[in-house]
């Protein structure tokens, strides 16, 4: 069984990866620290050897800011598979957060509720990967 | 003749994630973006990572510029591995050393005055070289 989780954003520009990735700070430094690491897409596409061990050695939760899912994608191209795909877009459905009112080109803080709601759904869903 | 054609640069920070520098270059890309919003196309790592047909495009059709934030240069992988030659490239530790300012203590999840501080020194470079860069390639045409 993992002991981990490598959480793997898309990194775009866009708010929905602004969200993302703020979330995953939030996951990764205060609620599943021993649980998670980050994975970052440059460098996993650059070889950088903790990149690439990251998906070599832990189940990989890739989520995505939209349909083109370079995450999974970026792994896929990596030689691994991604255990879970997930749509920031889907989860702000689930969770009713509003994407259209988070700021666009500019950084979302990590106290924002839609921030705080992201990560708490990405923990449980550590949290399920870890027990399956 | 030289207004009626279209001069941009394609610029790409690595925006990453594990460090500090992740931060400071997906800011100062906002900011580049800000600070000459005609002049520039904000390409995003991930797409061209899996060859997204609209980067593609963008990444061939202008000159690029490349923004490294740490050591393993993964923008500047990303180039290379696309065949593209960078017209200018930026390495955040070297805006850094230039403007002695120092971000011990910043986080990467937000920036405070002192890590905007660096964020506004890596885009005031950025513009420079576009600038640069425009004018080169408007002074192509003439």
């Amino acid at each position: 069984m993992a002991d981990k989780v490598c959480l793997q954003p898309c990194l775009g520009l866009r708010k929905e990866a602004v969200l993302c990735r703020q979330a995953f700070y939030v996951v990764h430094e205060e609620m599943r620290p021993d649980q998670t690491v980050l994975g970052c897409g440059p460098a996993l596409n650059a070889n950088v050897q903790e990149d690439l061990d990251f998906i070599e050695m832990y189940p990989v939760m890739a989520v995505e800011a939209c349909d083109l899912d370079c995450a999974t994608k970026l792994v896929d191209k990596k030689g691994k598979k991604v255990a879970r795909t997930v749509r920031v877009t889907d989860l702000a459905e689930e969770l009713s957060v509003d994407l259209d009112g988070l700021p666009e080109g500019e950084n979302i803080d990590t106290d924002h509720p839609a921030v705080r709601a992201m990560a708490d759904r990405i923990a449980a869903m550590v949290d399920e990967m870890l027990a399956a | 003749m030289a207004e009626e054609q279209e001069f941009k640069v394609a610029v790409l920070g690595c925006n990453g994630i594990g460090r500090l520098v992740s931060t400071v270059v997906r800011m100062a890309g906002y900011k580049i973006k800000q600070m000459r919003p005609d002049q520039v196309e904000l390409l995003s790592c991930g797409r061209l990572a899996v060859k997204e047909p609209e980067h593609m495009e963008l990444l061939e059709k202008y000159p690029l510029l490349v923004i490294d934030g740490c050591r393993p240069h993964c923008a500047s992988f990303m180039a290379d591995e696309l065949g593209r030659q960078p017209a200018a490239r930026i390495y955040v530790a070297d805006v850094m050393a230039e403007s002695k300012l120092n971000v011990a203590g910043e986080k990467r999840r937000g920036l405070t005055e002192k890590g905007e501080k660096l964020v506004e020194a890596v885009a005031q470079k950025a513009v420079e070289e576009i600038d640069r860069v425009v004018a080169d390639e408007m002074l192509s045409t003439l």
